[in-house]
C-alpha cells in the first residue's frame, strides 16, 4: 500500500491501522459469537438452578432463566429446618474429604519415596501391584466392599468413607512423578550427612514436591465431596449422610421442594466450584494425572 | 559419629540392620494395606462370590460354579438388553464429549478478549458432581414446568419413554465435556507450530488445515480421551439412578446401576458379582487395547 501511493503515507497508514483494528475487533466479535450456543449450554443449567433456589414459590413452574422476584426461603430453609440438617452433612462431607486427602498425602508420599529412593527385594514386583489397581474399575469391588464393611458393624460411620480411600495408585504415581525429577545427589548427599529416610521424606522430600501435593489434594478433596454412590451404600442415617446424598434425598414432589432442592445443589456446588476457581491449576494437573486411572 | 566415619557406601550395604531391611516396607504398608483389604480382597471375593448362590445378607450358600453366568446373567435377555444398553450409552456419551471437547478447544485454541473466561466456563463442569447435576437437570426436563419445556412450550416427559435414553446421555456429556475439554485443548496446544507454518504459505485453508494438520497431530490424544470418556461412561450410576428417579427402562438399565439394583433392590449379591466380573472384563478389554495402540503410537 505505501508502494502504490507513495504521495499520501501519513492518510494511508492511518486507514490501514483503523481498518485493521476494526477488524480484529470484528474477529473478537464473531470469536465470542461463536462461542454463545456452547457458553449457554455449559452455564445455563447453572444460572437456572441458581434462579429457581430464590425464585418465589408460586413462579417455580414458570421461570425462564432469570427470577422476577427474590426470596432466601430455601436457603433459610436448608440450614435450619430441623428435617433437613444441611449443616450436618456438609460438616461430614468436609470432615470426610479433608481426612482422605490428608491421608492419601501421607499414603501416597510414603510409598512413592520407598519407590524411588528405595532399594529393596520386590520392589519391581510391588509397583506393578500398585500399578494394577489401576486397572479395577471401583464400580465392579463395590459390592463385595459393601459386603465387607457391612460384616465388620461398619456401615453408618464416618471412617466406613474415610478408611477404604485412604491410598490410591493416582497419588502415589503422582509423588513418584515428582520424586523422580530430584537431582540423585540430593538423596545421598542426605545419607552421607546423617539424615535418616523419614527426615529426609519430612523436611527435603515433602516441601519439594508442594506442586504435586497440592494437585493430588484439590483432586481428591473434590472427588471425595462429589462422591455418591459409596455412601449411598454405606450410610442411611442421617447423622453420617454426605452432601451429594443428602441432596439426592430431597424430592421433587411440589413447588416448594423443588426450590429447597435446588437450593442444596447450590450450596453443594459451591464448595466444588471454589477448588475449581480458586485452586483451578492444582486442580487441572491432579486431573491429568487422575484420568490415567480407570 | 560411627556412621559419618564409614562413609563409603558399600560398607553400609554389607551391614543392614533388621531395620534397614524392613523400612521400605514400612514406607509401603499403609498403601498397600489399604489396597490390600478393599481392592485386592475385594477383587478376588466378588469373583468367588460369583460362584456361589448367596442369601440376603450376601453370605454364600451354596457353590453353583458358572450358574450365575450362565443361567442368571447371559441366560437372560433383560442381561443383553442392558448390556446392549450400556454399549450404546457409551457410544453416544464418548463420541458426543469427543465432538463437545473438540469444538470448545478450537474455539478457544487463539486467544482472544474474553477466550480465558469461555475456556474456564468449558473447563468447569469437571467440578461439578454427578448427583448434583442430575438434580439440576430433572428441574430442567420437569414435565410440566422445567426449563427445557417451558423454553418449548411443550409438556413432554423428557425422563421417561423413550427420551430418557438421550436425557440421561446427554446430562452425562455435559458432565464429561469438561475433561474433554481440559484434554483436548492441551493436546492441541502441544502441535507445533511449525506444522501450520508451512501450511499457510501453501494457502491451506482452515477446513483443510483442520483435517490435514491438526486432527492427524492430536490422534493420539483423541485416542486416549476416547478410551477415557468410554471407561467413565462404563461406570455411570448417579445420573441413572437420579434422574429416572429409580425406574429406568431397559434403553437406561447401565450395568453399574444393574449391579447396584441387583444388589440393593433384588437383594441378588451372586448376580450383582457376576456382572461386577463382566464389567470388569470390559474394562480390562479396553485397556489392554488402550496398551497395545499406545505402544505402536496412533500416527504422528
Amino acid at each position: 500500500m505505501k508502494a502504490t501511493n507513495p504521495s499520501l503515507p501519513q492518510e494511508s497508514h492511518q486507514f490501514h491501522k483503523t481498518r485493521s483494528m476494526r477488524k480484529r475487533e470484528l474477529k473478537n466479535f464473531g470469536n465470542l459469537l461463536l462461542n454463545i450456543p456452547l457458553l449457554l449450554i455449559i452455564l445455563v443449567p447453572l444460572i437456572y438452578t441458581v434462579s429457581i433456589s430464590l425464585v418465589n414459590t408460586d413462579e417455580v413452574y414458570k421461570t425462564l432463566l432469570f427470577p422476577h422476584s427474590i426470596q432466601f426461603g430455601n436457603y433459610v430453609n436448608a440450614f435450619t429446618n430441623p428435617s433437613y440438617s444441611f449443616l450436618r452433612y456438609i460438616g461430614n462431607s468436609f470432615i470426610v474429604s479433608t481426612s482422605v486427602m490428608l491421608c492419601q498425602m501421607v499414603t501416597a508420599s510414603m510409598a512413592a519415596f520407598a519407590f524411588v529412593f528405595l532399594e529393596f527385594k520386590g520392589r519391581k514386583l510391588l509397583f506393578l501391584a500398585v500399578l494394577a489397581t489401576m486397572m479395577v474399575p471401583g464400580e465392579s469391588t463395590i459390592i463385595a466392599n459393601y459386603l465387607t464393611v457391612a460384616r465388620w458393624g461398619w456401615t453408618n460411620s464416618l471412617h466406613v468413607l474415610i478408611i477404604p480411600y485412604m491410598t490410591s495408585a493416582m497419588g502415589i504415581f503422582l509423588l513418584r512423578q515428582s520424586y523422580m525429577t530430584f537431582p540423585k545427589e540430593l538423596k545421598e548427599a542426605a545419607t552421607i550427612d546423617g539424615c535418616g529416610n523419614w527426615r529426609f521424606l519430612l523436611t527435603i522430600a515433602l516441601p519439594l514436591s508442594r506442586p504435586a501435593l497440592g494437585a493430588l489434594g484439590a483432586y481428591v478433596f473434590l472427588n471425595t465431596w462429589n462422591q455418591y454412590m459409596w455412601p449411598l451404600l454405606t450410610t442411611d442415617s442421617d447423622a453420617y449422610r454426605t452432601v451429594q446424598v443428602g441432596i439426592s434425598m430431597l424430592y421433587d414432589i411440589d413447588a416448594q421442594s423443588m426450590g429447597l432442592m435446588m437450593a442444596g445443589v447450590v450450596i453443594v456446588i459451591v464448595p466444588s466450584l471454589s477448588i475449581f476457581v480458586f485452586m483451578n491449576k492444582q486442580l487441572i494437573n491432579g486431573l491429568m494425572a487422575g484420568a490415567v486411572k480407570g | 559419629m560411627a556412621r559419618a566415619t564409614r562413609v563409603p557406601t558399600p560398607v553400609l550395604r554389607t551391614r543392614k540392620t533388621f531395620y534397614q531391611i524392613i523400612e521400605p516396607y514400612l514406607f509401603l504398608l499403609p498403601a498397600l494395606a489399604v489396597f490390600a483389604v478393599f481392592l485386592y480382597y475385594p477383587f478376588g471375593r466378588t469373583i468367588y462370590l460369583s460362584t456361589w448362590v448367596t442369601d440376603a445378607l450376601g453370605r454364600p450358600k451354596k457353590y453353583v460354579g458358572f450358574d450365575n453366568y450362565s443361567i442368571r446373567l447371559f441366560g437372560k435377555p433383560d442381561f443383553w438388553a442392558s448390556l446392549g444398553s450400556t454399549l450404546q450409552f457409551v457410544g453416544v456419551v464418548a463420541l458426543g464429549g469427543l465432538i463437545v471437547g473438540m469444538i470448545t478447544s478450537l474455539l478457544t485454541y487463539n486467544r482472544y478478549k474474553g477466550s480465558d473466561f469461555c475456556a474456564a466456563v468449558y473447563a468447569m463442569p469437571v467440578a461439578i458432581a454427578s448427583a448434583a447435576a442430575s438434580m439440576a437437570f430433572r428441574m430442567i426436563f420437569h414435565p410440566t414446568g422445567g426449563l427445557l419445556n417451558n423454553l418449548m412450550g411443550t409438556q413432554i416427559n423428557w425422563l421417561g419413554g423413550t427420551y430418557q435414553f438421550w436425557s440421561v446421555a446427554m446430562v452425562t456429556i455435559w458432565l464429561q465435556s469438561g475433561i474433554n475439554f481440559i484434554f483436548i485443548s492441551a493436546g492441541l496446544k502441544g502441535v507445533p507450530t511449525e506444522l501450520y507454518e508451512s501450511c499457510s504459505i501453501d494457502g491451506a485453508n482452515y477446513w483443510q488445515r483442520l483435517f490435514h494438520i491438526t486432527l492427524p497431530a492430536i490422534s493420539p490424544t483423541l485416542f486416549f480421551q476416547i478410551i477415557i470418556n468410554i471407561i467413565n461412561a462404563f461406570q455411570s450410576f448417579s445420573q441413572v439412578k437420579l434422574l429416572t428417579n429409580e425406574s429406568p427402562n431397559s434403553s437406561t438399565n447401565l450395568i453399574v446401576y444393574a449391579i447396584w439394583h441387583d444388589a440393593f433392590r433384588a437383594q441378588r449379591f451372586e448376580t450383582a458379582a457376576a456382572r461386577s466380573v463382566v464389567l470388569f472384563v470390559i474394562i480390562l478389554i479396553i485397556t489392554l487395547i488402550q496398551f497395545s495402540f499406545e505402544k505402536r503410537s496412533v500416527n504422528y
